[in-house]
């Protein structure tokens, strides 16, 4: 009896704990599907956006990638052969041609073809701008650096580089009613308005002046799995200092001081010192010394030369034409500056333009130590040497015989160079304008061009007009080489900087 | 014996039986509809917040775009010299500015300060550019300003000689809801008070700060002298702040969302 009666109630709570089970079930189903709906809200509306913003910004990795590896100084450049520096209308790219950079995702194993009018990102773009299909263009290709790389990199498919015309951008651009098909279109950061005054802009041109670079259209397109896609669209052109360094050495300024050693081995020289097969067409020679006035400064340089009677800077026969009148006596010869080297406004832009593009910009007062070590021969770099112009020889460098400098060398305080260093490329000591020798090691040579001038004063303030440039070599008894005119290193030394983005827009699908 | 059995097997529960069941269920039943009114609430409200946000999201970003693209076509794509006033061919600047547009530049300021009594400001923003390039109509004007806690975005065409706030002023629609960067004291105040990292110093934040192009580099326009012009823009904070339509469910207090964006012109002027 007593058995039975447990198990009665032991059934009858069977019933409750069924019904309690049943409806806490049901009360948890429905919080669940709750919080799955509102998650499910969520998630779609995440999704959404991200895609919008993805391939945006996907197509904008795409053109960076692109204007990065136009420069040579990039580890992946594209190299002349493909993307032309574009610095005069001999190195331009062509019409008709186009280069494509492909990015390929490896995970979904895709042929990226935009020149093929089969392919899922073929570039409808190129016939909207050129009126031909981009399948009938002379198009080469290079892989971009995410191209089937294992980690998938941004989602662009491709970037496409050309030239351009008043037709395919679309733009009259000097408005004359006619959207011009077959001139390329250049940008001259020299170019005066009707006024006289400086205007910046495209021109059209068969004969660009040697100021114009060409102007490049970066076009990339980006492409989600879910359809998304985005087309950007950049307008470039290669910002270079553009240099022309009219002597050897050029002091510029006024009233100079210039003292050189009283020895056989030194010399500044209009001639090169060989290797300069990359400048065909530069005849040679150049003024040794370049001085904006006849009086005072060509005369101060050759009172500060030792001059005749003393062994001095040295006649040899093939540099006749650095020399004048008799004896050793250097070629100094009052120069005309280009208009970007006369004043200090004009020069100061330069600095500001070197600091601001620099591959270095170093902390003075700074010793050869400091350079870049990529810096070689293969390998030439920009670097400026800066302080705070208000303090007394924070801009200082000193430039030792441990290693030799390639490329473009700005100073803003004092150089001070051994006798025994070596520099190829373009030095410009402008700021305080001073450049003194040290005996240290003998034979270093300066190859390519060097240019003083002073902008500031001692407390660091510019100056209204150009101070006195001063060069001093009275290092005894190793003297070093002198300065050689190289115009290939001068060249090598004015690689684009970077390529300016002169106009960018979307292009709406 | 089995009959007594059979008969209590029939027997069901007793009254105090059921009457225990019934208050253990409907204590469950309390508690988890309790429960389960709270994520209603809470749902309901992170809805809310979500709305706003997305659609504070959404306004952000359309900004920000607009200020990338900001001075298309710039002057520099045409080689002839420019007719006095311009034409509406090219953008003569990324930000374009009231009064005194387009022949006198006016000074930004914050907080009622600087030259630029209409536009831009910490509320208000113009940007100047070619939306449609391909359809030679020339250039657009695209302004963002908020009244009245809402974020309004007007477009028109760029008028020859025209003034640009007055020219978009008639063609605003609403944009972002609910936008409280300059709302009333008082209420800047409580959110202040519930909020205290959002609107420091209890005043108004703005949604538009200015960088501009200097030769030693970028500045805030305000602190960047000859060159503080809405010509010599580069870049346009952004900052949102927006409030869900209805007070949090369970705690009746007021949310508020805080989003940033920075747009860059990449469209140089000079």
């Amino acid at each position: 009896m007593k058995k039975n009666l447990q198990s009665g109630s032991r059934r009858a709570q069977q019933g409750i704990a069924l019904l309690i089970a049943i409806f806490v079930l049901l009360l948890i189903s429905v919080v669940a599907i709750a919080l799955l709906v509102s998650s499910g809200t969520e998630t779609a509306l995440g999704a959404n956006y991200r895609s919008s913003s993805t391939v945006y910004y996907a197509a904008l990795a795409g053109l960076e990638e692109a204007r990065g590896r136009m420069l040579s100084k990039n580890p992946n450049y594209f190299g002349p052969a493909i993307v032309p520096p574009g610095t005069s209308l001999a190195t331009a790219l062509p019409l008709g041609q186009a280069v494509y950079v492909v990015n390929a995702n490896a995970l979904i194993t895709e042929t990226v073809a935009p020149w093929d009018s089969g392919n899922l990102y073929f570039d409808t773009e190129y016939q909207s701008e050129f009126g031909i299909p981009a399948s009938s263009a002379s198009w080469q290709s290079v892989n971009s650096v995410w191209n089937n790389h294992s980690t998938p990199g941004p989602m662009y498919k491709w970037v496409r580089i050309n030239a351009v015309t008043e037709q395919s951008l679309y733009i009259d651009v000097n408005q004359d009613g006619v959207y011009d098909s077959s001139t390329l279109l250049f940008y001259d950061p020299a170019h005066l308005n009707s006024s006289g005054n400086p205007m910046p802009s495209l021109i059209v041109s068969s004969s660009p002046p040697s100021t114009a670079v060409q102007a490049l259209e970066i076009t990339a397109l980006a492409y989600l799995p879910n359809g998304s896609k985005k087309i950007l669209q950049y307008l470039v052109a290669p910002a270079t200092i553009n240099l022309v360094l009219p002597a050897a050495l050029t002091l510029d300024g006024h009233s100079d001081a210039f003292s050189s050693p009283d020895h056989s081995y030194f010399r500044i020289s209009g001639n090169s010192d060989g290797g300069d097969s990359a400048c065909s067409s530069m005849s040679y020679p150049v003024p040794a010394i370049g001085v904006p006035d006849q009086t005072p400064d060509v005369n101060y340089v050759i009172s500060g030369n030792p001059g005749p009677g003393s062994t001095g800077i040295p006649v040899s026969p093939n540099e006749t034409g650095n020399f004048t009148g008799n004896g050793p006596t250097p070629n100094v010869v009052q120069v005309t500056l280009p208009s970007n080297l006369q004043t200090v406004q004009s020069l100061n832009q330069i600095v500001q333009t070197i600091l601001q593009n620099a591959d270095a910009v170093i902390a003075g007062p700074a010793t050869e130590a400091n350079l870049p070590s990529a810096m070689s021969y293969s390998n030439p770099m920009t670097v400026a040497i800066q302080g705070d112009p208000t303090q007394v020889h924070q801009g200082d460098f000193h430039l030792g015989t441990t290693l030799s400098g390639f490329g473009l060398l700005l100073v803003t305080g004092n150089f001070t160079y051994d006798t025994g260093s070596n520099w190829n490329g373009i030095v410009l000591v402008v700021g305080q304008g001073i450049v003194n020798a040290n005996e240290n090691g003998g034979g270093g040579t300066f190859s390519g061009g060097m240019l003083i001038a002073q902008t500031r004063d001692t407390s660091g303030n510019l100056l209204t007009n150009l101070g006195p440039a001063s060069f001093t070599n009275v290092a005894t008894p190793n003297v070093g080489s002198g300065i050689y005119y190289n115009c290939s290193w001068i060249q090598a030394a004015q690689a684009p900087l970077t390529y300016k983005i002169l106009s960018f827009h979307e292009i709406p699908q | 014996m089995r009959h007594a059995q059979h008969k209590r097997s029939q027997q069901g529960f007793s009254l105090i039986e059921m009457l225990i069941a019934a208050v253990i269920f409907i204590l469950l039943c309390t508690t988890a509809f309790g429960l389960l009114s709270v994520a209603q609430q809470r749902y309901q409200t992170e809805s809310q917040v979500l709305n706003s946000f997305q659609e504070a999201r959404f306004g952000l970003e359309e900004i920000v775009r607009d200020v990338n693209g900001s001075g298309f076509p710039p002057q520099s794509m045409f080689s002839f010299t420019p007719t006095v006033p311009p034409a509406n061919l090219y953008a003569v600047t990324p930000v374009a500015w009231s009064p005194n547009y387009p022949n006198n530049p006016c000074q930004i300021g914050t907080a009622g300060g600087g030259t630029c009594t209409n536009s831009p400001g910490d509320f208000d923003l113009i940007i100047e550019r070619d939306v449609d390039p391909w359809r030679h109509d020339g250039v657009e004007w695209t302004r963002y300003q908020l009244a009245n806690n809402i974020l309004s975005r007007a477009q028109s065409y760029k008028v020859v000689g025209g003034d640009p706030a007055t020219t978009t002023g008639a063609f605003f629609v609403p944009y972002v809801q609910n936008v409280m960067n300059n709302t009333t004291p008082a209420q800047i105040a409580q959110f202040h008070a519930i909020y205290p990292n959002m609107f420091p110093g209890g005043n108004p934040v703005p949604i538009f700060s200015y960088t501009c192009y200097t030769p030693y580099g970028p500045q805030p326009c305000i602190s960047a002298g000859s060159y503080n012009s809405p010509q010599y823009v580069t870049d346009v904070d952004i900052t949102l702040i927006v409030m869900a339509p209805t007070v949090d469910a369970q705690s009746h207090q007021v949310r508020l969302v805080e989003l940033h964006g920075r747009g860059h012109s990449l469209n140089q002027i000079q």
